[in-house]
């Protein structure tokens, strides 16, 4: 029996002469139909397989989720980027001039102001790293189910939309995670080590740790929920990522030009940026920056949230198996 | 209806309605399904992907009762999800991903581990014929692959029943015998039940042995071919030069019902002295007749004779036909 398609590069035609004068070399299969009697995992099994898929490809170049090297590229550089407090650190302590110890210390050591820079800080962490991770990770996310029709994939099988969207939820939340919290914590058992501070000054820090660990977690959580939200919207992996971009510049840039000419601070709230710093800065015990209540903050952030897991879910609830 | 004295039924429902707001989808679905390869027939819009969506369990029914594979589609869709497999109409494939990727893919989103997955998608890939392709990106696909392909998906976890909306969408005439050749496996060989659904009658005639037909949201017809070709009245067929029209009028003056298509027409056959009549209206009317035979009919007249007598404005399968079903190519 002939095989259906041929490999397309001029094989199917192609000629050898063995023993008799021309032969046809054919792809010659035998059509068997082969039953399986393996046992199908659980829920747990079929969810992991779905996170797996989406955090695997930013690893590895095949078998799951195909990121281009490029978004996998910059994702690196934002890692890196993120990390560097910890060279500097690395570097004051190989360093015995008093002077270069203090200029580190204080620009890079740990302090209320360097853990609260270190995931809320405006330039250029959530200028140019967080929300361009955020963006190149959630771009296609849900998008390209749409797209190209793979959610009829999950959806014809045993993977209900709620799972569907918490494991996106989830594979997304870790990538951002791994990059603002990972390297937040990484920045913070770095300088204990490299100084060789001892318990008194964990039990100094560590309530300032606690509280920029929980922000750097809003700011995942908010983040993911913002693209995940635009990403579920359109067909498009590029729309999804400028809008969230267009939300999070554009929302403060609005808020920077009314402050700077009516000197109100109000309609940071509307920036889900701000928001999340002016909550970091009271978890830190920062003086805010802003005039508005903490209150209002607390509420733009979960209405942001709220908002956009509805509008999620919503959203996954409109991908179609079959199509009309 | 066909009585039920045969193998258990894979697929029953009791008066199962599907109302989308005030539009009536579903009215009133009984079905008696048994195993092999069965063909849902019908027109645009009437109720065929409502259907395959009550019977995955993804949308609940206004009111009714049915069961997949015994487990019921109100409370187990999960469950019945696993047991089938389902090659939706539209590409539904990860174009970054390869043959292999994807189908092990869809085989871990059952709950197989990706071992036993990644080596079952190599045993589907070569069964639809992939074989050499498999680790080729998707968006490096033809149509006819990309179809291969979904069956592939569908197929990997070894599915008791599989469900194919439209297999042949868009496929040339040697991906399409093969397509075909490949479900006619499945039901012989893999001993699975196949519910097609296809505009394409030759296809579903090809592969199937009964039909289910629906209308406006309701089954008009529920049983095996060969049960409806023998209702069907038979007809002599004839090929006449010289006076088609004439030949016409001459046929019908004497009683005789008569179906013209330019010079070749269908006669009504009464009974045995039909021909006799046939040959002495062409002798009165002076025509040639060049050649006469039974006609054997097809699914596709079964199906215009069906939709005619419930007044569907169907003169032939390709009005039913979009391009997505051609290929962009034009229907005869």
């Amino acid at each position: 029996m002939e095989v259906a398609y041929g490999a397309g590069d001029g094989d199917e035609d192609a000629k050898a002469i063995v023993a008799k004068s021309e032969a046809h070399i054919g792809t010659l299969f035998e059509q068997t139909y082969r039953p399986w009697d393996g046992e199908l995992g659980p829920r747990w099994v079929r969810n992991y397989a779905i996170f797996r898929h989406h955090v695997y490809g930013l690893f590895k170049g095949t078998g799951h989720r195909h990121y281009h090297p490029m978004v996998r590229l910059a994702i690196f550089v934002i890692l890196l980027y993120s990390l560097l407090p910890v060279l500097m650190l690395f570097l004051a302590s190989l360093s015995s001039d008093s002077f270069m110890n203090d200029t580190f210390s204080r620009l890079w050591g740990i302090n209320r102001y360097n853990l609260w820079g270190q995931v809320l800080g405006y330039f250029p962490r959530n200028l140019c790293c967080w929300p361009m991770l955020t963006a190149l990770v959630v771009g296609g996310m849900i998008s390209d189910d749409r797209k190209f029709g793979t959610s009829a994939i999950y959806f014809s099988r045993p993977v209900t939309r709620t799972d569907y969207t918490v494991m996106k939820y989830v594979s997304v939340a870790v990538v951002l995670g791994f990059v603002i919290v990972l390297s937040y914590f990484v920045y913070y058992t770095s300088a204990i080590v490299f100084n060789g501070e001892g318990w008194a000054y964990l039990v100094d820090t560590l309530p300032m740790f606690l509280g920029g660990l929980i922000a750097g977690i809003l700011v995942v959580i908010t983040y993911t929920s913002i693209g995940l939200a635009l990403s579920s919207i359109s067909q498009s992996r590029f729309f999804a990522a400028i809008a969230f971009l267009g939300v999070i510049y554009g929302t403060k840039l609005l808020a920077l030009l009314i402050d700077s000419q009516f000197d109100s601070s109000i309609l940071y709230v509307l920036s889900p940026y701000d928001s999340l710093a002016h909550i970091g800065q009271w978890l830190l015990g920062i003086e805010p920056n802003y005039d508005h209540p903490l209150a209002f903050s607390v509420v733009s952030m979960l209405l942001y949230n709220a908002a956009s897991v509805g509008l999620l879910t919503y959203r996954v609830g409109s991908l179609e198996v079959t199509r009309e | 209806m066909d009585s039920a004295s045969g193998p258990e039924p894979v697929i029953t429902s009791r008066n199962l309605r599907k109302m989308y707001g005030p539009h009536l989808a579903l009215d009133n679905i009984n079905l008696d399904i048994p195993p092999g390869a069965i063909g849902i027939l019908g027109p645009n819009g009437a109720g065929k992907s409502t259907l395959f969506k009550c019977l995955l369990g993804l949308i609940t029914t206004t009111s009714g009762e049915g069961t997949v594979l015994g487990y019921d589609i109100r409370t187990e869709g999960d469950k019945i999800r696993s047991k089938i497999g389902y090659m939706p109409e539209y590409d539904a494939l990860d174009p970054g991903l390869t043959g292999v990727d994807q189908v092990r893919y869809s085989g871990e989103l059952l709950g197989m581990n990706p071992a036993h997955a990644t080596r079952r998608a190599h045993e589907v890939l070569q069964y639809v014929g992939l074989k050499d392709q498999r680790y080729r990106k998707i968006e490096t696909y033809s149509t006819g692959m990309k179809q291969a392909a979904k069956l592939a998906c569908a197929l990997v976890h070894d599915p008791d029943l599989l469900i194919c909306d439209e297999p042949t969408n868009g496929l040339d005439q040697r991906a399409r015998e093969f397509m075909l050749q490949t479900l006619k496996k499945t039901v012989s060989e893999g001993n699975r039940t196949v519910l097609m659904s296809s505009h394409v009658m030759d296809d579903v005639q090809d592969v199937c042995d009964r039909i289910v037909m629906i209308h406006q949201g309701k089954i008009v017809v529920q049983r095996r071919i060969d049960d409806l070709a023998n209702q069907v009245e038979r007809e002599i067929e004839i090929s006449v030069w010289g006076g088609a029209s004439k030949m016409q009028e001459e046929l019908e003056s004497r009683g005789l019902v008569v179906r013209r298509m330019g010079r070749v027409m269908r006669v009504i056959r009464v009974d045995d002295s039909t021909t006799t009549e046939i040959i002495n209206a062409a002798s009165t009317a002076e025509v040639q007749v060049r050649q006469m035979q039974e006609y054997d009919p097809d699914l596709e007249d079964i199906f215009l004779l069906i939709m005619d007598k419930l007044g569907a404005e169907v003169k032939g399968t390709s009005d039913l036909m979009t391009e997505a079903h051609t290929g962009g190519e034009e229907t005869a």
